[in-house]
């Protein structure tokens, strides 16, 4: 075997069409990030700017940092949208990881009968489309006295995001060796124990992942919020701020900043934990 | 007394039965290993005796009274693990102090009795470290450490060494053997397949195969007098030699025709029915020596394995099938391609029937 001396000191020879390509690749990388991120900028910047000016110079900073369409746009209802869209995604998310989290243990790691008939049931259930069951959902939320309530869109986004997250759990609870459960049961744990001390910060990196999943889902989530609600007091921030658009429409300086509000709360979460997401949804998949 | 009994049990995987009927007693404070090739149902036996597995009919009694439906936790059973099986978010204490803190053991107590076992263990000056940051040898003392601290009965190992690399692995078999001095009223059960671990550790071995007990003894037990071909060519390495051969006089002693040729006689009696019958003979490689005389067979060298202290010579004997073994001295001067005689002490020599039941 030969070896290179290489001199102390001294840099590796630069290839030029390395520097190139690294070259080329950070463009493109700062690129993509600018696509990504002059719009909500633009959109924040637009709050502060009077409606006149987001007109005449729409690409200018604002003639006067003043957080008076910030003020304006709390007090038309984004307060309420934003107390809506807080409880329902917190209760949700918690409703849907801890019933899937459960349901995936039981999936994974008990004996029963019939066991992959019910993996099909709960799995098959990411099969299901909103808008076919749309109108039956009506009638039972109605009928429960559910309808215009929070409860109605805690109950549907967790009903209908279990799958999807127990799919999730189910595959990397299947990585965890069984050593330890059994290990555990012979330390005495009940089932709840093994599940609660052992499994769960075991998927610690999954429970996060699909914490913030979920979050994400409910916090912009659309179509069940606009049909199941129809009060201010009862919206949340994506059916709240169309109907702020639809009413406040000709003064779009206040919209920016009832959307720079209602965005700011997802960014920071993703900004502060895209690393435990991105890990736990690599480490679900293929290990 | 009695530690541990199993009456006819029996294990099935749907329409498979993998363990038909085991019948042992295991005396309090014995050791016994279960040894036997992979898939002889050693360790399905033993996470049945644990409770990990359900048995499917016979029954399981430890210290006199019937398990079969107790769970794994009220046994009095303690486990270690092939894998180790440590918990990765908890420390090592925590590892140990687990179960006790399931169990609602007094803070003092817990801290009491860990801080025991890592003395024991060595493992006192890395309580605070996670499972991550330990070696194998560490980890698998961790693993026994928090079996310790159970206080079990019946101590169990799956395997214990097998992850380990040759020189920690004989390192903590002599760790085990220790433990196994310090704890003399603890019942063990060792699995393994590793024939030295079961014979350097073992009050008595069991030997499975297909899930059938084959024989139960004391090691030289199943060494000196296995009670059939699979026992004699499972117990000791190299292997036993087995030539076949056949039965040409009986009485009180008895006239066996070798495959190659040669006649020898075995100091055993044998009924006259067995006349003529083709028998296997079998003689290990240690009681084989050079032959002053024509001795029993011969060969031509094909291979030496020159071990230092011995050699492991590999003959090649005319009408029998693969090389027979020879353990000489290291400083006999032999080599490959000469022609050499064996002898061999007849006391030595073992036969066994055409079903391969020993008959002497």
């Amino acid at each position: 075997m030969s070896t290179v001396a290489i001199p102390v000191g001294a840099r590796p020879a630069r290839n030029p069409w390395v520097m190139l390509g690294k070259g080329f690749l950070m463009a493109l990388l700062v690129s993509a990030g600018v696509l990504v991120l002059y719009p909500l900028i633009w959109m924040a910047l637009g709050g502060f700017k009077s409606n006149s000016q987001i007109f005449s110079d729409p690409f200018a900073l604002p003639n006067r940092w003043s957080f008076d369409n910030y003020v304006a746009a709390w007090n038309l209802g984004v307060r309420n949208f934003l107390f809506s869209s807080l409880l329902v995604t917190i209760v949700s998310t918690i409703t849907t990881v801890f019933i899937s989290a459960w349901t995936a243990y039981g999936l994974t790691r008990t004996k029963m009968f019939g066991k992959p008939v019910i993996v099909g049931f709960v799995l098959g259930g990411m099969m299901l489309s909103p808008t076919v069951a749309l109108v039956p959902l009506v009638q039972m939320m109605q009928s429960l006295g559910l309808y215009n309530t929070h409860w109605a869109l805690i109950i549907l986004y967790t009903a209908f995001r279990v799958p999807f997250t127990t799919f999730l759990i189910r595959a990397y609870m299947l990585d965890l060796p069984r050593d330890l459960d059994e290990a555990a049961m012979i330390d005495g744990a009940s089932e709840g124990q093994i599940f609660r001390k052992v499994m769960l910060p075991l998927c610690r990196s999954i429970i996060v992942s699909c914490i913030i999943l979920h979050i994400l889902f409910a916090w912009n989530e659309y179509l069940f919020a606009m049909i199941f609600t129809n009060q201010i007091d009862v919206q949340t921030l994506p059916v709240g701020l169309t109907s702020l658009m639809a009413k406040h429409g000709t003064n779009y300086a206040e919209v920016f900043a009832a959307m720079t509000i209602s965005a700011l709360p997802i960014v920071l979460i993703f900004f502060f934990t895209q690393r435990y997401f991105i890990r736990g949804l690599t480490e679900g998949i293929g290990k | 007394m009695v530690g541990l009994t199993l009456k006819q049990v029996r294990k099935n995987y749907g329409n498979m039965e993998v363990l038909h009927g085991i019948d042992l007693d295991i005396k309090s404070g014995e050791f016994i290993a279960f040894v036997g090739p992979s898939g002889c149902g050693k360790s399905t036996l033993l996470r049945s005796i644990a409770g990990l597995e359900d048995i499917s009919s016979g029954e399981l009694y430890i210290d006199g009274a019937l398990m079969n439906y107790v769970p794994p936790s009220k046994r009095g059973i303690a486990m270690v693990f092939q894998s180790y099986a440590l918990y990765p978010h908890m420390t090592v204490f925590e590892n140990m102090a687990f179960g006790m803190r399931i169990a609602r053991v007094n803070k003092a107590e817990i801290n009491r009795r860990v801080r025991q076992a890592a003395d024991i263990l060595q493992l006192t000056d890395y309580l605070d470290r996670y499972p991550k940051a330990l070696s194998g040898g560490q980890r698998q003392r961790v693993a026994i450490g928090r079996a310790i601290v159970r206080d079990p009965k019946v101590f169990l190992f799956d395997e214990p060494l097998s992850n380990l690399d040759a020189a920690l692995r004989v390192a903590t078999r002599i760790e085990i053997a220790k433990l196994k001095q310090s704890m003399p009223g603890t019942t063990m059960i060792y699995v393994t397949h590793d024939q030295v671990e079961a014979m350097t550790l073992a009050d008595r071995i069991v030997v499975l195969r297909g899930g059938d007990i084959e024989q139960i003894g004391s090691p030289l037990d199943l060494y000196r007098h296995p009670a059939n071909l699979f026992v004699a060519r499972f117990i000791g390495s190299p292997a036993m030699n087995i030539v076949p051969a056949v039965i040409e006089a009986t009485g009180e002693q008895t006239l066996v025709l070798l495959a190659s040729g040669e006649r020898v006689a075995v100091p055993v009696s044998t009924p006259s029915g067995l006349k003529s019958a083709p028998v296997h003979f079998g003689v290990r490689p240690e009681d084989l020596r050079l032959a002053e005389g024509s001795g029993i067979f011969g060969g031509r060298i094909s291979l030496i394995e020159q071990l230092g202290e011995v050699q492991l010579v590999y003959l090649d004997v005319e009408k029998v099938d693969g090389p027979i073994i020879v353990k000489l001295p290291g400083t006999e001067v032999i080599h490959v391609g000469d022609v050499i005689r064996l002898d061999v002490d007849p006391q030595r020599i073992r036969l066994f029937d055409s079903g391969g039941m020993s008959v002497a």
